[in-house]
């Protein structure tokens, strides 16, 4: 095990001592601060219906986080071709991304239903405005003059882009893509406490109208596992895909 | 001298650009409506969302005002920590290496399961929007300021260093003017972030803010009022966005090709 | 002389505060968490807290509204809000089956507050027409309300689809779903608006033998038991509030939308009617505004029992203590 990662326990671990300490010692009651064993006895209890429900936000996060980063940066690759476009079109996507995702959570349901295709759509517009920022900024970083040299070499767009601005934007982009991870997964969960017929959120909802806060975190330890390898997962990919780094 | 010019007109020219997109999305937005003659409870027709802000201006304005001071009070708060979070953790791995993971899970926990906590909390306060959107945007800051310190090349460090600079010099004169791109990526984002956690906030029962105009229209099916909450949040959100893209534009001169 | 007016100044400003302060000293502080936010499904409260009949019975009350996931038991059991008026019986019993230390002090809405709502040219009739029919309805105690019935009708959970209902009734009004739920006052407007009364045809729990009385009064069982004149004065201001806006619905709209203006008033009249009518029904009529029931109280009891919603019977004379609405006249309580 590398130091790093044995320092990352070590935090965690004294983080969840003091939560039980403190839970138990001042015998919190359940809607203040359950203990950490209670919240850990519940996922056991729980393993199956919290699994299920798991899964299924996970196959939603992850169905709008593909599309999201799909979207995201194929946009930004078409305003950096198109630069007429840009001035129309960034303005407007700067308004629509500047609402909060949750003011569209009542649209989105209306529009797409209680179902899993909600969720989807939010959690890729969520990824996708993230993405598409990143991935512009990435672009625009480019040196002036390296570009200059490769135009006058008769690179076109097309040639800059692929040569030398995605390669530039690459760190950018996979920072936009590790911060989605987690914001996908939330995105998620939101949108299902507001109407759905399954998943975490649903969960979540439910704990709290039954007065059952130990139910209510043992959603929120599943959601944060589900977070931790996505996002775990993304970072192991990032560092073998940008190896130039 | 023609530099100097095309810096003044530049932002200008953007503005009016920008002010013509909108203008386009407008007639766009109203024209649709009438023409496709979509259902008012789908889309109502702009004209018809203006006049309902104009009808009660006052409740709009207080609303904007009110999640404006929670936005800023976060933002600055987010950023300001964040930035030192980022530094902390690059001079000091193992406090990165400790607090890292429990600040990543931290960002994993939806507020809005949390809502009763938050208010046992901090009470019905300002402070305790503001706290749920500095809680959003500290993390992001954090994780680019890192990533802009440690991409800083070593070798201009060394080179510092062999003129007798102090770390501290090497942080404030190299490292963090070289990390500032990054940094501002994260601002860009964080001031969608803590706009997002003001409005989310609200939703904790107060009775003034966007937040709370919107989840009144959501649940009344007012769909009017609901699109008219949008573009005050739209207005704002443009807004604080603008000023920090702004900022960075003047703060960060160097290396973008536009 | 100019000097001696300074000081007569400086003489008064200094008084100022020490008054202040001892006007403040008598009023108990003291909040109300609603279920929801602001509209006139509580205009008795604030129609009492802009008249001042709070600060008239030594209360310095602050209304906080509600939110999406904030369990009004909860706050007033933690201490965070003094009153609450929480979602009705079956949270309350749920709170003290989980031992959460509240108590409901008043029942406002004595009647089961939504309905089940069809086409009336739809192919539902009667209830046993429910089957293979998809109904949308809210997961928070509703669903078992119809249970209820329709087990009456001798349909049983799985001979019909039922989903959680989301925030709109759209899916209803475009005719993707066969039953709605509906509370008389704010989803129903919404279909009567949309689609016309006379095409509504509306199934109520009551006609079954189902009562679920709901929007209850609670506070925490300390301030019950250390400061009932507390509860009594608020209980007193809160009905004097009350029987004003039913008696003069436009002031009680009026000071609800002077905290929300953005909300639709003729929803609000309609809203603010269905409630007073929710409030004056059944044994309220003689014994005045927050009555509890205690037969109803008992037969909601006994009904979630049935479903197992409550797993083990609740202590019904601890949960529900009539003590301050008792200690008030019943003249001062009829609406």
């Amino acid at each position: 095990m590398s130091r790093s990662a044995a320092r990352g326990i070590a935090g965690g671990v004294l983080l969840l001592l003091i939560w039980e300490v403190l839970a138990r010692g001042l015998s919190l009651p359940a809607y203040t601060l359950p203990a950490v064993s209670d919240i850990l006895g519940a996922v056991w209890t729980h393993r199956v219906p919290l699994f299920s429900a798991g899964w299924l936000t996970a196959a939603e996060a992850l169905a709008g986080y593909a599309i999201g980063c799909v979207a995201g940066i194929g946009i930004a690759v078409l305003l950096v071709l198109l630069p007429p476009l840009r001035g129309g079109l960034l303005p407007v996507m700067m308004a629509i991304n500047s609402v909060p995702v949750a003011a569209y959570s009542p649209l989105v349901l209306l529009w797409f239903g209680i179902g899993v295709a909600s969720k989807v759509v939010m959690v890729a517009l969520a990824v996708g405005f993230t993405i598409f920022l990143s991935a512009l900024a990435g672009f625009d970083r480019v040196d002036r003059r390296s570009a200059d040299l490769m135009r006058s070499f008769g690179a076109g767009h097309l040639a800059i882009l692929w040569r030398l601005r995605l390669p530039a934007a690459m760190p950018l982009i996979a920072a936009g893509m590790r911060v989605s991870t987690v914001r996908s997964l939330i995105v998620a969960i939101v949108t299902e406490m507001l109407g759905a017929y399954g998943g975490l959120g649903w969960i979540i909802y439910q704990a709290v109208v039954q007065i059952d806060f130990v139910q209510v975190w043992s959603a929120i330890v599943v959601a944060s596992a589900l977070s931790l390898s996505f996002f775990g997962l993304v970072g192991a990919v990032e560092r073998r895909v940008i190896f130039w780094k | 001298m023609t530099a100097a010019r095309a810096r003044f007109t530049a932002p200008i020219r953007a503005g009016s650009r920008f002010l013509l997109g909108l203008l386009l999305a407008a007639a766009v937005w109203e024209g649709a409506v009438i023409l496709l003659g979509i259902r008012p409870h789908i889309l109502p027709r702009l004209s018809e969302v203006l006049s309902a802000i104009a009808l009660t201006p006052g409740a709009y304005r207080d609303g904007f005002l009110r999640t404006l001071a929670e936005t800023l009070i976060g933002f600055v708060a987010g950023a300001g920590i964040g930035v030192l979070n980022g530094v902390a953790f690059f001079r000091a791995p193992v406090l990165r290496d400790m607090l890292f993971p429990i600040f990543v899970v931290s960002q994993t926990i939806p507020v809005i399961a949390f809502g009763a906590l938050v208010v046992l909390w901090f009470g019905n306060t300002l402070m305790a929007k503001a706290v749920i959107a500095f809680y959003l945007t500290f993390f992001p800051v954090t994780v680019n300021t890192l990533l802009g310190l440690n991409a800083v090349d070593p070798r201009q460090v060394a080179l510092l260093r062999s003129f007798g600079a102090s770390g501290r010099q090497v942080l404030l004169r190299l490292q963090l003017p070289m990390a500032l791109p990054q940094i501002f990526v994260a601002l860009r984002l964080a001031a969608s972030l803590s706009l997002v956690g003001a409005i989310v906030g609200e939703w904790f029962g107060d009775t003034t803010g966007i937040g709370v105009l919107l989840l009144q229209a959501m649940y009344n099916e007012n769909v009017v009022a609901l699109w008219a909450a949008i573009l005050c949040s739209a207005l704002l959100g443009t807004g604080f966005y603008a000023l920090v893209a702004l900022a960075e534009r003047r703060i960060v001169f160097w290396g973008a090709e536009q | 002389m100019h000097r001696r007016h300074l000081l007569a100044t400086l003489g008064t400003a200094a008084a100022f505060p020490a008054i202040r302060r001892a006007g403040a000293q008598t009023l108990t502080r003291a909040t109300l968490r609603l279920k929801w936010l602001a509209q006139t499904q509580f205009a008795g409260f604030y129609l009492a807290l802009s008249r001042g009949y709070y600060r008239e019975a030594g209360i310095d009350l602050t209304i906080n509204p509600g939110g999406p996931n904030l369990l009004t038991e909860n706050l007033v059991a933690s201490g965070a809000d003094t009153f609450g008026l929480s979602g009705g019986t079956d949270s309350v019993f749920a709170a003290r089956e989980k031992n959460l230390p509240i108590v409901c002090v008043g029942v406002a809405h004595q009647q089961t507050p939504f309905v089940f709502v069809t086409r009336a040219n739809g192919p539902i009739r009667a209830l046993t027409d429910f089957r293979g029919r998809t109904v949308t309805t809210w997961f928070t105690g509703a669903n078992y309300v119809l249970l209820g019935m329709l087990a009456q009708a001798g349909l049983r959970q799985g001979d019909f689809t039922m989903q959680p209902q989301q925030v709109s009734v759209t899916p209803f009004v475009d005719g993707q779903i066969d039953v709605v739920t509906a509370t008389r006052y704010n989803e129903f407007y919404t279909l009567m608006t949309r689609m016309g009364r006379e095409n509504l045809r509306t199934f109520v729990p009551e006609d079954f033998g189902v009562t679920f009385p709901r929007d209850t009064v609670i506070t925490s069982e300390q301030t019950a038991r250390d400061k009932p004149e507390l509860v009594q004065g608020f209980l007193r201001a809160s009905m004097r509030g009350w029987r004003e806006a039913l008696r003069d619905p436009k002031a009680g709209v009026d000071a609800v939308m002077a905290v929300a203006p953005t909300l639709n008033r003729p929803h609000q009249e309609f809203m603010l009617e269905e409630a007073g009518k929710l409030m004056v029904a059944g044994q309220a009529a003689q014994q005045g505004l927050f009555w509890i029931d205690r037969d109803a109280v008992k037969s909601a009891h006994d009904f979630l029992l049935r479903y197992e919603v409550i797993k083990q019977p609740v202590d019904l004379a601890a949960a529900y203590d009539r003590r301050f609405l008792d200690a008030i006249p019943v003249a001062d309580r009829v609406a």
